[in-house]
């Protein structure tokens, strides 16, 4: 028999997502749509309505329901899939926690959008970043190849750890853009991912109860489970974009991805996709003759503090360029995180820090070159 | 890589005439990039649209800001298209009835509306303009006309197709250089 080869079509970022969906032969969907991310969800249930995806699709009434629907799902055994955007993602904000507390191995997409008040519909990620604390495996993604690959490797470390993983990727630059994607044949996909089998799940036939009422000495045990197996997650990110690589052929990076880092004075810190666009602030950086270079992280949850440190060349002023607020503190959630890995660490490095491209501000290339020019002209000095 | 930026009226179908020149890239055998901008969508608003084409991997993700070619979809819109920025020798194509043209840019003229119309390109919202306007930009693109049709026969098999490759190929063929 022949081996069936990669196709590669044109395609938006949602619809990369959806078909990723597919790949992963996911059972259960519970769906609500927001914009942007409503375009995943309508190519998800057209799947399972033309029977090319054999899954059960639940609409609901809002996003609360909708997690609840895949924590009701994933206990009792299924591969389940969810995505959403924004509020939407603040609405679930309690049933992530139970999501992950009850070790649940969910993969989500948030498609990111900036928060409500005052409304907008597009880019900024104060939305996946605010939920730093439920428990959450968080990767961010800066291409709608990236967004593919992802969701694969999401479930295969997910349900390795039983953490549910969230995928998130901007709201119209990259879920409303339509890019050249490469699907790897089904078979290469069902050797990376195998079947999911869960160790453990809800069953009328063999009846338990699941998530009860805890004493303190059975409650501690179980939230310092939680917190070091997310640690655990580093091997399993590496090992999962290793295996996929040997799979497809396709690499985006495991937690970080770097663009010409290795000599250079000057490194760009960012994630999603002002990260891709900001390989072109690198270049144009590079033949004004400063030496720029690129880290973008990929992983952000659990923070890859070993490989930024490990990454960073000696003495290099970095750039954190952020697309949130760090609410009482000055900047934006990207540097504190950074700041807050590499103290002690790395006392060679300088951070500095703006908030740019809020509610889907258009971050060129050019505009992103001269914001780490005036960076590098700052007087004040902060040390890691 | 090669930048164009579509400014259009809502309704005119500027995403459809971004995807599909994005299509064609990737027939031409380079990369292609569609991202319309999303507003809070309404007929008749001013809309816009970036596309992009180059041998290697597209990292860009933003608006083109500064592009070789702006496509103005009604010669109403000049003006505001052009201010909107493009790079200092980039190029206009735009869609008017008569010969209008841009001091110091290079200006293409095509009578998209009147093609559209003769092939059958229309409903009573007025006629599908992009049709055309994808014929004349792969023109001053030096797309190959081949890979302008077999674009069209790949979103649109059979009869429907049809009228949209008489009215691509008629602007491919048609479209003027004016300056």
């Amino acid at each position: 028999m022949k081996a069936a080869k990669a196709k590669v079509i044109m395609d938006t970022g949602a619809h990369a997502a959806a078909l990723a969906v597919k790949s992963a032969r996911v059972d259960v969907v519970p769906g609500y749509p927001i914009t942007p991310q409503t375009s995943i969800m309508e190519a998800v249930a057209q799947m399972i309505e033309s029977g090319e995806l054999d899954a059960r699709f639940i609409p609901v009434e809002g996003e609360h329901s909708a997690m609840a629907a895949a924590v009701a799902a994933s206990a009792a055994g299924a591969r389940v899939f969810t995505a959403t955007s924004s509020n939407g993602l603040l609405y679930m904000h309690e049933v992530l926690h139970m999501a992950a507390g009850g070790r649940l191995p969910i993969v989500m997409c948030n498609v990111n959008r900036g928060i409500f008040a005052p409304w907008t519909l597009w880019a900024d990620h104060q939305d996946s970043f605010s939920q730093r604390d439920t428990g959450w495996i968080q990767y961010h993604c800066s291409s709608n190849q990236e967004v593919f690959n992802t969701i694969l490797q999401a479930y295969r470390v997910a349900e390795q750890i039983n953490i549910p993983v969230m995928v998130n990727f901007d709201g119209f630059a990259i879920s409303h853009c339509l890019m050249p994607l490469t699907l790897p044949p089904q078979d290469r996909i069902d050797i990376f991912l195998p079947p999911h089998e869960p160790e453990w799940r809800l069953d009328p036939a063999h009846p338990s109860s699941f998530a009860n009422v805890t004493n303190a000495a059975e409650y501690a045990p179980f939230r310092q489970m939680l917190s070091e197996d997310i640690m655990s997650a580093f091997p399993l990110v590496k090992k999962a974009a290793k295996e996929y690589k040997k799979a497809t052929g396709m690499w985006d990076g495991d937690t970080i991805d770097t663009y010409l880092l290795e000599d250079a004075e000057v490194v760009v810190v960012a994630v999603n996709s002002m990260a891709a666009e900001l390989r072109l602030s690198v270049d144009i950086l590079r033949a004004k003759g400063i030496k720029a270079g690129l880290l973008r992280i990929r992983l952000y949850l659990p923070f890859p503090t070993d490989d930024i440190v490990k990454a960073l060349p000696k003495n290099a002023l970095v750039c954190v360029l952020d697309r949130n607020y760090n609410f009482g503190h000055s900047g934006g959630i990207l540097a504190s995180e950074l700041k807050s890995a590499l103290f002690g660490l790395r006392s060679d490095i300088i951070i500095r820090n703006r908030v740019v491209g809020i509610g889907g501000i258009d971050l060129t290339r050019r505009f992103m070159a001269e914001e780490i020019v005036s960076m590098m002209g700052e007087k004040k000095r902060r040390r890691a | 890589m090669l930048e164009l930026r579509i400014n259009g009226f809502g309704g005119q179908g500027s995403v459809t005439l971004a995807h599909l020149l994005a299509q064609a890239a990737l027939e031409n055998g380079q990369q292609g990039q569609a991202l319309p901008f999303f507003g809070v969508e309404r007929r008749g608003a001013p809309v816009r649209a970036a596309v992009r084409m180059s041998p290697t991997t597209i990292h860009a993700h933003s608006q083109c800001e500064l592009p070789g070619y702006v496509v103005v979809m009604s010669e109403k819109l000049m003006d505001d298209a052009v201010s909107e920025g493009i790079l200092k020798d980039g190029a206009v194509i735009v869609n008017a009835p008569y010969a209008v043209s841009v001091p110091a840019h290079p200006t293409w003229q095509i009578d998209a509306d009147a093609i559209a119309r003769e092939a059958g390109l229309f409903s009573a919202d007025g006629p599908f303009i992009n049709i055309p306007l994808f014929g004349a930009v792969c023109r001053v693109l030096d797309i190959p006309q081949h890979i302008m049709e077999q674009t069209i026969t790949n979103k649109w098999p059979g009869k429907r197709g049809e009228s949209n490759l008489s009215a691509a190929n008629r602007a491919y063929e048609n479209v003027k250089k004016i300056s």
